[in-house]
Protein backbone atom coordinates (compact mmCIF):
# COMPACT_ATOMS: atom_id res chain seq x y z
CA UNK A 1 0.00 0.00 0.00
CA UNK A 2 2.39 2.57 -1.22
CA UNK A 3 0.04 5.46 -0.52
CA UNK A 4 1.91 8.62 -1.65
CA UNK A 5 -0.31 12.28 -0.86
CA UNK A 6 0.38 15.45 -2.07
CA UNK A 7 0.47 18.28 0.35
CA UNK A 8 -0.27 22.09 -0.91
CA UNK A 9 2.79 23.04 0.90
CA UNK A 10 5.66 20.33 0.92
CA UNK A 11 4.86 18.08 -2.54
CA UNK A 12 4.26 14.52 -2.46
CA UNK A 13 5.13 12.73 0.69
CA UNK A 14 4.68 9.27 2.03
CA UNK A 15 1.32 8.47 3.21
CA UNK A 16 2.58 7.62 6.70
CA UNK A 17 3.76 11.35 7.02
CA UNK A 18 -0.36 12.40 7.22
CA UNK A 19 -3.26 11.63 9.39
CA UNK A 20 -6.79 10.86 7.69
CA UNK A 21 -9.22 13.62 8.39
CA UNK A 22 -11.93 11.50 7.57
CA UNK A 23 -14.55 12.21 4.30
CA UNK A 24 -15.01 15.48 3.66
CA UNK A 25 -18.34 16.73 4.69
CA UNK A 26 -17.72 20.63 4.02
CA UNK A 27 -18.36 23.40 7.38
CA UNK A 28 -19.93 22.30 10.06
CA UNK A 29 -24.23 22.44 10.13
CA UNK A 30 -25.33 25.50 11.80
CA UNK A 31 -25.71 25.05 15.65
CA UNK A 32 -29.11 26.72 15.18
CA UNK A 33 -32.16 24.46 15.14
CA UNK A 34 -28.79 20.88 15.59
CA UNK A 35 -30.84 18.15 16.09
CA UNK A 36 -28.53 15.21 17.42
CA UNK A 37 -29.65 12.91 14.40
CA UNK A 38 -28.08 15.47 12.13
CA UNK A 39 -25.10 16.07 14.31
CA UNK A 40 -24.77 12.37 14.45
CA UNK A 41 -24.64 12.18 10.64
CA UNK A 42 -21.87 14.81 10.51
CA UNK A 43 -19.70 13.53 13.36
CA UNK A 44 -20.05 9.52 12.66
CA UNK A 45 -21.67 8.40 9.20
CA UNK A 46 -19.84 8.16 6.54
CA UNK A 47 -20.53 7.25 2.83
CA UNK A 48 -18.09 4.62 2.78
CA UNK A 49 -17.33 4.97 -0.63
CA UNK A 50 -15.84 2.29 -2.91
CA UNK A 51 -14.23 4.07 -5.31
CA UNK A 52 -13.16 7.21 -5.55
CA UNK A 53 -13.92 10.23 -2.48
CA UNK A 54 -13.29 13.42 -1.60
CA UNK A 55 -11.73 13.27 1.89
CA UNK A 56 -9.78 15.41 4.28
CA UNK A 57 -5.81 15.32 5.48
CA UNK A 58 -3.26 16.50 7.62
CA UNK A 59 0.42 16.74 7.29
CA UNK A 60 1.08 15.62 10.98
CA UNK A 61 4.55 14.95 10.60
CA UNK A 62 5.38 17.89 7.89
CA UNK A 63 3.80 21.70 7.88
CA UNK A 64 0.93 20.92 9.66
CA UNK A 65 -1.86 21.87 7.20
CA UNK A 66 -4.80 20.56 6.57
CA UNK A 67 -6.20 19.52 2.88
CA UNK A 68 -8.49 17.63 0.81
CA UNK A 69 -7.74 15.41 -2.07
CA UNK A 70 -9.32 13.06 -4.44
CA UNK A 71 -8.27 9.37 -3.59
CA UNK A 72 -9.68 5.86 -4.90
CA UNK A 73 -10.57 3.27 -2.12
CA UNK A 74 -10.21 0.39 -4.23
CA UNK A 75 -6.64 1.09 -5.33
CA UNK A 76 -5.50 3.59 -2.18
CA UNK A 77 -3.89 6.27 -4.96
CA UNK A 78 -4.62 9.83 -5.06
CA UNK A 79 -6.39 10.39 -7.77
CA UNK A 80 -6.48 14.59 -7.82
CA UNK A 81 -3.97 16.93 -6.37
CA UNK A 82 -4.81 19.10 -3.04
CA UNK A 83 -7.18 21.84 -2.62
CA UNK A 84 -6.32 23.73 0.52
CA UNK A 85 -8.62 24.73 2.86
CA UNK A 86 -9.21 28.47 3.60
CA UNK A 87 -8.10 28.83 7.39
CA UNK B 1 -10.27 -39.47 -5.03
CA UNK B 2 -9.38 -36.35 -5.71
CA UNK B 3 -12.75 -34.68 -6.46
CA UNK B 4 -15.11 -37.66 -6.39
CA UNK B 5 -15.74 -36.47 -2.55
CA UNK B 6 -19.28 -35.64 -1.91
CA UNK B 7 -19.73 -31.76 -2.33
CA UNK B 8 -20.08 -30.09 1.01
CA UNK B 9 -22.68 -27.94 -0.31
CA UNK B 10 -24.98 -27.95 -3.33
CA UNK B 11 -23.31 -25.54 -5.93
CA UNK B 12 -25.49 -26.28 -8.35
CA UNK B 13 -28.31 -23.87 -6.71
CA UNK B 14 -30.33 -21.57 -9.26
CA UNK B 15 -31.84 -18.44 -8.22
CA UNK B 16 -35.29 -18.39 -7.49
CA UNK B 17 -37.60 -15.68 -8.48
CA UNK B 18 -38.54 -15.56 -4.37
CA UNK B 19 -37.36 -16.12 -0.85
CA UNK B 20 -38.62 -15.77 2.72
CA UNK B 21 -35.48 -14.05 3.39
CA UNK B 22 -32.20 -13.22 1.24
CA UNK B 23 -29.45 -12.59 2.87
CA UNK B 24 -26.37 -10.87 1.22
CA UNK B 25 -22.78 -11.80 2.00
CA UNK B 26 -22.06 -15.70 2.42
CA UNK B 27 -19.56 -14.83 4.98
CA UNK B 28 -19.72 -16.15 8.09
CA UNK B 29 -22.46 -14.28 9.88
CA UNK B 30 -24.75 -14.71 6.70
CA UNK B 31 -23.76 -17.99 6.79
CA UNK B 32 -24.74 -18.58 10.64
CA UNK B 33 -28.07 -16.46 10.12
CA UNK B 34 -29.31 -19.15 7.52
CA UNK B 35 -28.46 -21.82 9.21
CA UNK B 36 -30.35 -20.95 12.42
CA UNK B 37 -33.53 -19.33 10.36
CA UNK B 38 -33.57 -23.10 9.03
CA UNK B 39 -32.75 -25.03 11.86
CA UNK B 40 -34.33 -22.97 14.47
CA UNK B 41 -36.93 -21.74 13.03
CA UNK B 42 -38.13 -23.77 9.90
CA UNK B 43 -37.01 -20.94 7.41
CA UNK B 44 -35.68 -22.41 4.85
CA UNK B 45 -36.67 -20.75 2.24
CA UNK B 46 -33.67 -18.64 2.05
CA UNK B 47 -31.14 -17.34 -0.38
CA UNK B 48 -27.31 -16.60 0.92
CA UNK B 49 -26.42 -14.36 -2.19
CA UNK B 50 -22.74 -13.96 -2.31
CA UNK B 51 -21.03 -12.02 -5.15
CA UNK B 52 -17.23 -14.06 -5.14
CA UNK B 53 -17.49 -17.50 -3.44
CA UNK B 54 -18.11 -18.49 0.23
CA UNK B 55 -15.73 -17.65 2.94
CA UNK B 56 -13.56 -14.65 0.66
CA UNK B 57 -14.03 -12.20 2.90
CA UNK B 58 -13.52 -11.91 6.34
CA UNK B 59 -14.30 -15.37 7.04
CA UNK B 60 -11.04 -16.39 5.64
CA UNK B 61 -8.56 -13.90 6.56
CA UNK B 62 -9.64 -13.39 9.90
CA UNK B 63 -6.46 -14.97 12.50
CA UNK B 64 -9.18 -17.74 14.10
CA UNK B 65 -8.66 -16.38 18.17
CA UNK B 66 -12.18 -16.34 19.69
CA UNK B 67 -12.38 -15.05 23.65
CA UNK B 68 -15.11 -13.40 25.72
CA UNK B 69 -12.84 -11.18 28.10
CA UNK B 70 -14.13 -7.71 26.32
CA UNK B 71 -14.91 -5.05 28.39
CA UNK B 72 -18.59 -4.20 28.21
CA UNK B 73 -21.81 -5.84 30.15
CA UNK B 74 -23.57 -5.21 26.49
CA UNK B 75 -20.55 -7.07 25.21
CA UNK B 76 -19.37 -9.65 27.58
CA UNK B 77 -22.88 -12.00 28.04
CA UNK B 78 -22.96 -12.42 23.99
CA UNK B 79 -19.07 -13.05 23.48
CA UNK B 80 -19.19 -15.44 26.62
CA UNK B 81 -22.85 -17.74 24.77
CA UNK B 82 -20.37 -17.59 21.48
CA UNK B 83 -17.53 -19.62 23.31
CA UNK B 84 -19.35 -21.85 24.36
CA UNK B 85 -21.39 -22.68 21.20
CA UNK B 86 -18.12 -24.27 19.72
CA UNK B 87 -18.63 -27.28 21.20
CA UNK B 88 -22.31 -27.51 20.76
CA UNK B 89 -22.28 -26.82 17.13
CA UNK B 90 -19.17 -28.90 15.98
CA UNK B 91 -21.43 -31.93 18.08
CA UNK B 92 -24.53 -30.66 15.67
CA UNK B 93 -22.83 -30.06 12.53
CA UNK B 94 -20.64 -33.46 13.01
CA UNK B 95 -17.88 -31.18 11.73
CA UNK B 96 -15.20 -30.73 13.59
CA UNK B 97 -14.29 -26.71 14.11
CA UNK B 98 -10.77 -27.73 15.55
CA UNK B 99 -11.74 -25.35 18.41
CA UNK B 100 -8.52 -25.38 20.70
CA UNK B 101 -8.84 -23.36 23.81
CA UNK B 102 -5.96 -22.96 24.77
CA UNK B 103 -6.11 -19.21 26.14
CA UNK B 104 -5.66 -15.82 25.87
CA UNK B 105 -2.96 -14.08 27.41
CA UNK B 106 -3.12 -10.17 26.94
CA UNK B 107 0.24 -8.23 28.19
CA UNK B 108 0.41 -5.22 30.23
CA UNK B 109 3.05 -3.74 29.81
CA UNK B 110 2.87 -0.25 32.00
CA UNK B 111 1.00 0.18 35.40
CA UNK B 112 -1.76 2.23 33.68
CA UNK B 113 -2.51 -0.72 31.07
CA UNK B 114 -2.90 -3.18 34.25
CA UNK B 115 -5.78 -1.14 35.92
CA UNK B 116 -6.84 -0.89 33.25
CA UNK B 117 -7.23 -4.77 32.81
CA UNK B 118 -8.39 -5.10 36.37
CA UNK B 119 -11.85 -3.14 35.53
CA UNK B 120 -11.72 -5.69 31.97
CA UNK B 121 -10.91 -8.87 34.49
CA UNK B 122 -13.80 -7.42 37.15
CA UNK B 123 -16.17 -7.25 34.18
CA UNK B 124 -15.69 -10.70 32.90
CA UNK B 125 -15.81 -12.56 36.34
CA UNK B 126 -19.18 -10.24 37.30
CA UNK B 127 -20.25 -11.98 33.98
CA UNK B 128 -18.98 -15.58 35.09
CA UNK B 129 -16.12 -15.81 32.73
CA UNK B 130 -13.19 -17.17 33.68
CA UNK B 131 -10.56 -14.03 33.21
CA UNK B 132 -7.69 -13.05 35.78
CA UNK B 133 -4.35 -11.02 36.01
CA UNK B 134 -1.31 -12.50 36.51
CA UNK B 135 2.22 -11.47 36.93
CA UNK B 136 5.43 -11.60 35.13
CA UNK B 137 6.44 -14.80 36.48
CA UNK B 138 3.02 -16.14 35.78
CA UNK B 139 3.49 -15.22 32.35
CA UNK B 140 6.62 -16.45 32.06
CA UNK B 141 5.89 -19.79 33.44
CA UNK B 142 2.58 -19.61 30.81
CA UNK B 143 4.89 -18.86 28.00
CA UNK B 144 8.18 -19.87 28.67
CA UNK B 145 9.59 -18.19 25.10
CA UNK B 146 8.44 -14.91 26.43
CA UNK B 147 10.94 -12.30 27.48
CA UNK B 148 9.94 -10.91 30.54
CA UNK B 149 13.02 -9.11 31.69
CA UNK B 150 13.99 -5.22 31.58
CA UNK B 151 15.55 -5.33 28.30
CA UNK B 152 12.29 -4.83 26.23
CA UNK B 153 11.40 -1.26 25.33
CA UNK B 154 8.08 -1.85 27.49
CA UNK B 155 9.00 -4.64 29.89
CA UNK B 156 5.85 -6.55 30.79
CA UNK B 157 4.03 -5.84 33.97
CA UNK B 158 1.94 -8.28 33.66
CA UNK B 159 -1.01 -9.63 31.52
CA UNK B 160 -4.74 -10.83 31.41
CA UNK B 161 -4.67 -14.87 31.23
CA UNK B 162 -8.57 -15.75 29.91
CA UNK B 163 -8.45 -19.91 29.72
CA UNK B 164 -11.55 -20.22 27.74
CA UNK B 165 -10.56 -18.34 25.17
CA UNK B 166 -8.04 -19.91 21.86
CA UNK B 167 -8.22 -20.88 18.44
CA UNK B 168 -11.44 -22.07 15.89
CA UNK B 169 -10.51 -23.41 12.11
CA UNK B 170 -12.34 -20.25 10.49
CA UNK B 171 -12.59 -22.30 7.03
CA UNK B 172 -14.55 -25.11 9.00
CA UNK B 173 -16.38 -22.87 10.52
CA UNK B 174 -16.93 -21.63 6.79
CA UNK B 175 -17.67 -25.49 5.41
CA UNK B 176 -20.02 -26.63 8.45
CA UNK B 177 -22.16 -23.93 8.40
CA UNK B 178 -22.84 -23.67 4.68
CA UNK B 179 -23.29 -27.85 4.48
CA UNK B 180 -25.28 -27.72 7.19
CA UNK B 181 -27.78 -24.43 5.92
CA UNK B 182 -28.06 -26.32 2.29
CA UNK B 183 -28.94 -29.95 4.16
CA UNK B 184 -32.06 -27.64 5.42
CA UNK B 185 -32.69 -26.03 2.45
CA UNK B 186 -30.94 -22.72 1.93
CA UNK B 187 -29.54 -22.05 -1.29
CA UNK B 188 -26.09 -20.73 -1.07
CA UNK B 189 -25.62 -18.75 -4.44
CA UNK B 190 -21.89 -18.01 -5.25
CA UNK B 191 -20.61 -15.39 -8.09
CA UNK B 192 -23.98 -13.04 -7.98
CA UNK B 193 -23.88 -9.70 -6.89
CA UNK B 194 -26.59 -7.54 -5.52
CA UNK B 195 -26.85 -4.47 -7.27
CA UNK B 196 -30.05 -2.90 -5.57
CA UNK B 197 -33.01 -3.47 -3.15
CA UNK B 198 -35.95 -2.46 -3.43
CA UNK B 199 -38.74 -0.79 -1.52
CA UNK B 200 -42.21 0.30 -1.62
CA UNK B 201 -43.98 1.85 1.61
CA UNK B 202 -41.14 1.82 4.07
CA UNK B 203 -41.32 -1.88 3.40
CA UNK B 204 -38.64 -4.45 1.05
CA UNK B 205 -40.09 -5.75 -1.42
CA UNK B 206 -37.10 -7.26 -3.40
CA UNK B 207 -33.34 -7.87 -3.95
CA UNK B 208 -31.79 -7.31 -7.52
CA UNK B 209 -28.96 -8.90 -8.71
CA UNK B 210 -26.85 -9.49 -11.43
CA UNK B 211 -29.12 -12.38 -12.72
CA UNK B 212 -32.27 -11.13 -11.97
CA UNK B 213 -34.76 -9.71 -9.63
CA UNK B 214 -35.62 -11.43 -5.92
CA UNK B 215 -38.96 -10.87 -4.72
CA UNK B 216 -38.67 -11.28 -0.95
CA UNK B 217 -40.76 -9.30 2.21
CA UNK B 218 -36.84 -9.74 4.55
CA UNK B 219 -33.22 -8.49 3.71
CA UNK B 220 -30.29 -9.21 5.60
CA UNK B 221 -27.15 -7.05 4.82
CA UNK B 222 -23.92 -9.38 6.04
CA UNK B 223 -22.00 -7.77 3.36
CA UNK B 224 -18.99 -7.34 6.21
CA UNK B 225 -17.04 -4.59 5.07
CA UNK B 226 -19.23 -3.60 2.23
CA UNK B 227 -22.61 -3.68 4.63
CA UNK B 228 -21.91 0.64 5.22
CA UNK B 229 -21.25 1.03 1.02
CA UNK B 230 -24.29 -1.20 0.21
CA UNK B 231 -26.69 0.57 2.79
CA UNK B 232 -25.21 3.99 1.67
CA UNK B 233 -25.71 2.95 -2.00
CA UNK B 234 -29.00 1.22 -2.04
CA UNK B 235 -30.80 2.74 0.53
CA UNK B 236 -29.16 6.05 1.18
CA UNK B 237 -29.09 5.00 4.81
CA UNK B 238 -25.11 5.99 5.94
CA UNK B 239 -23.53 3.97 8.66
CA UNK B 240 -21.15 5.18 11.36
CA UNK B 241 -18.24 2.93 9.53
CA UNK B 242 -14.95 3.12 8.42
CA UNK B 243 -13.56 0.36 6.12
CA UNK B 244 -9.90 -0.21 7.26
CA UNK B 245 -7.50 -3.00 6.19
CA UNK B 246 -5.93 -5.18 8.57
CA UNK B 247 -3.10 -7.09 8.11
CA UNK B 248 -1.94 -10.55 8.93
CA UNK B 249 1.02 -12.93 8.46
CA UNK B 250 2.43 -16.32 9.22
CA UNK B 251 5.75 -17.39 9.93
CA UNK B 252 7.15 -20.77 8.64
CA UNK B 253 6.23 -23.81 10.59
CA UNK B 254 8.17 -24.10 14.08
CA UNK B 255 8.11 -26.66 16.64
CA UNK B 256 5.40 -26.31 19.39
CA UNK B 257 7.08 -23.38 21.46
CA UNK B 258 3.58 -20.94 22.02
CA UNK B 259 0.85 -22.76 23.98
CA UNK B 260 -1.79 -19.73 24.22
CA UNK B 261 -3.02 -16.85 22.05
CA UNK B 262 -1.01 -13.81 23.19
CA UNK B 263 -1.55 -10.22 22.31
CA UNK B 264 -0.11 -6.79 22.94
CA UNK B 265 -1.68 -3.56 22.69
CA UNK B 266 1.16 -1.83 23.11
CA UNK B 267 3.31 -3.47 21.02
CA UNK B 268 0.56 -3.32 18.14
CA UNK B 269 1.00 -7.28 17.96
CA UNK B 270 -1.16 -10.84 18.88
CA UNK B 271 0.32 -14.12 17.95
CA UNK B 272 -0.76 -17.39 18.16
CA UNK B 273 0.46 -20.73 17.15
CA UNK B 274 -1.24 -22.61 14.87
CA UNK B 275 -1.91 -26.27 14.62
CA UNK B 276 0.71 -26.77 11.65
CA UNK B 277 3.03 -24.74 13.90
CA UNK B 278 3.28 -21.83 12.05
CA UNK B 279 3.33 -18.79 14.42
CA UNK B 280 0.18 -16.50 12.96
CA UNK B 281 0.49 -12.69 13.55
CA UNK B 282 -1.05 -9.60 13.03
CA UNK B 283 -2.98 -6.58 14.07
CA UNK B 284 -1.80 -3.52 12.12
CA UNK B 285 -4.70 -1.09 10.41
CA UNK B 286 -3.06 1.76 8.32
CA UNK B 287 -5.22 4.19 9.63
CA UNK B 288 -6.74 5.52 6.51
CA UNK B 289 -10.15 3.48 4.89
CA UNK B 290 -9.66 1.57 1.86
CA UNK B 291 -10.84 -1.74 0.30
CA UNK B 292 -7.68 -3.05 -0.51
CA UNK B 293 -6.30 -6.07 0.29
CA UNK B 294 -2.68 -5.41 0.00
CA UNK B 295 0.00 -5.68 2.82
CA UNK B 296 2.82 -3.14 3.33
CA UNK B 297 6.56 -3.81 4.05
CA UNK B 298 6.18 -0.89 6.37
CA UNK B 299 4.12 -3.35 8.52
CA UNK B 300 5.88 -6.63 8.16
CA UNK B 301 9.01 -4.93 9.28
CA UNK B 302 7.19 -3.43 12.41
CA UNK B 303 5.97 -6.76 13.24
CA UNK B 304 9.37 -8.55 13.08
CA UNK B 305 10.39 -6.23 15.42
CA UNK B 306 7.44 -6.54 17.68
CA UNK B 307 7.27 -10.17 18.10
CA UNK B 308 11.18 -10.31 18.10
CA UNK B 309 10.37 -8.22 21.00
CA UNK B 310 8.29 -10.62 23.32
CA UNK B 311 9.63 -13.65 21.73
CA UNK B 312 13.37 -13.47 20.54
CA UNK B 313 13.72 -16.88 19.83
CA UNK B 314 11.59 -16.18 17.24
CA UNK B 315 14.66 -13.79 15.30
CA UNK B 316 15.85 -15.17 12.11
CA UNK B 317 12.39 -17.17 11.64
CA UNK B 318 11.08 -16.67 8.32
CA UNK B 319 7.71 -14.81 7.40
CA UNK B 320 6.23 -17.18 4.85
CA UNK B 321 2.75 -15.75 3.96
CA UNK B 322 0.89 -12.35 4.54
CA UNK B 323 -2.59 -10.98 3.52
CA UNK B 324 -4.81 -8.74 4.79
CA UNK B 325 -8.75 -8.10 5.38
CA UNK B 326 -11.24 -5.22 5.57
CA UNK B 327 -12.85 -4.26 9.16
CA UNK B 328 -15.44 -2.36 9.36
CA UNK B 329 -14.62 -0.11 12.50
CA UNK B 330 -17.81 2.00 14.17
CA UNK B 331 -16.45 4.95 16.15
CA UNK B 332 -16.90 3.01 19.66
CA UNK B 333 -15.94 -1.05 18.28
CA UNK B 334 -18.98 -2.23 19.05
CA UNK B 335 -20.84 -3.88 15.90
CA UNK B 336 -24.13 -2.61 14.44
CA UNK B 337 -27.04 -4.90 14.73
CA UNK B 338 -30.75 -3.35 13.55
CA UNK B 339 -33.67 -4.08 12.07
CA UNK B 340 -37.08 -3.02 10.47
CA UNK B 341 -35.51 0.72 11.25
CA UNK B 342 -36.52 2.58 8.88
CA UNK B 343 -37.42 0.35 6.30
CA UNK B 344 -39.24 -2.93 7.71
CA UNK B 345 -37.85 -6.11 6.59
CA UNK B 346 -34.67 -4.35 6.08
CA UNK B 347 -32.08 -5.96 8.77
CA UNK B 348 -28.67 -5.08 9.53
CA UNK B 349 -25.53 -6.76 10.49
CA UNK B 350 -22.28 -4.53 10.17
CA UNK B 351 -19.61 -2.85 12.09
CA UNK B 352 -18.16 -5.76 13.73
CA UNK B 353 -14.37 -4.64 13.00
CA UNK B 354 -11.94 -7.29 13.97
CA UNK B 355 -14.76 -8.87 16.50
CA UNK B 356 -16.68 -10.43 13.53
CA UNK B 357 -15.04 -14.59 13.82
CA UNK B 358 -15.87 -13.94 17.78
CA UNK B 359 -18.83 -13.61 17.20
CA UNK B 360 -20.64 -15.31 14.23
CA UNK B 361 -22.46 -17.94 15.23
CA UNK B 362 -24.06 -16.67 17.87
CA UNK B 363 -25.05 -13.60 16.54
CA UNK B 364 -26.39 -15.34 13.66
CA UNK B 365 -28.48 -17.63 16.19
CA UNK B 366 -30.23 -14.18 17.67
CA UNK B 367 -30.24 -12.61 14.13
CA UNK B 368 -32.65 -15.79 12.98
CA UNK B 369 -35.09 -14.98 16.33
CA UNK B 370 -34.76 -11.09 14.98
CA UNK B 371 -35.72 -12.25 11.56
CA UNK B 372 -38.39 -15.05 12.29
CA UNK B 373 -40.44 -13.18 14.85
CA UNK B 374 -39.60 -9.29 14.01
CA UNK B 375 -38.72 -8.87 17.40
CA UNK B 376 -35.54 -7.88 18.47
CA UNK B 377 -33.81 -10.29 21.34
CA UNK B 378 -32.81 -8.84 24.63
CA UNK B 379 -29.47 -9.49 24.10
CA UNK B 380 -29.15 -7.29 20.86
CA UNK B 381 -30.82 -4.81 21.53
CA UNK B 382 -27.99 -2.14 22.73
CA UNK B 383 -26.40 -2.99 19.14
CA UNK B 384 -29.33 -0.83 17.50
CA UNK B 385 -27.48 1.98 15.14
CA UNK B 386 -29.44 4.68 17.02
CA UNK B 387 -27.00 4.44 20.42
CA UNK B 388 -24.62 7.27 18.14
CA UNK B 389 -27.23 9.60 17.54
CA UNK B 390 -28.49 8.78 21.32
CA UNK B 391 -25.02 9.56 22.02
CA UNK B 392 -24.89 6.67 23.99
CA UNK B 393 -21.55 4.54 22.66
CA UNK B 394 -20.03 1.88 24.14
CA UNK B 395 -16.89 1.75 26.04
CA UNK B 396 -15.20 -0.87 24.40
CA UNK B 397 -12.20 0.97 23.51
CA UNK B 398 -9.99 0.48 26.22
CA UNK B 399 -8.03 3.76 25.39
CA UNK B 400 -8.09 6.33 22.03
CA UNK B 401 -8.73 3.89 19.42
CA UNK B 402 -5.23 4.86 17.42
CA UNK B 403 -6.28 2.85 14.53
CA UNK B 404 -9.61 4.31 13.62
CA UNK B 405 -9.58 7.78 11.62
CA UNK B 406 -12.16 8.97 14.00
CA UNK B 407 -9.91 10.44 16.97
Amino acid sequence: MALTITCPICGKRSGYEFRFGGEDKGPPPQAAGLTPAAWCDYVHRNNCVAGVQKEWWCHRQGCGTWFSIYRDTTKNLEVAGPQSEDV
Amino acid sequence: MLGRGKRLWSRSKRLKSSYDAVIIGGGLHGLATAYFLATRHGMNHVAVVEKRYIGFGGAGRNTAIVRANQRTQENLPLYKEALELWPVLTQELDFNLMFYNCGNLNLAHSEAALKAMRLQVASAQFHGIDSRLIDPKECKELVPALDVSDRLRYPIYGGMYHPPGGIVRHDAVVWGLASGASQKGVDIIQGVAVTGIGVQGGRITSVETDHGTITTPRVLNAAGAYAAAISCEMLGMRLPISVLTIQAMVTQPLKPILHHVISSGTYHCYANQTLKGEVATGAHMDPWPNYTTQCTAHYIKHQAEALTQLLPCLKGVKFMRAWAGLADMTPDMAPIIDGNDPVRGYYLDCGWGYFGFKSCVVTGKYLADFMASGVCPQILRPFTGRRFEQHRLMGETPALVHYSPDN
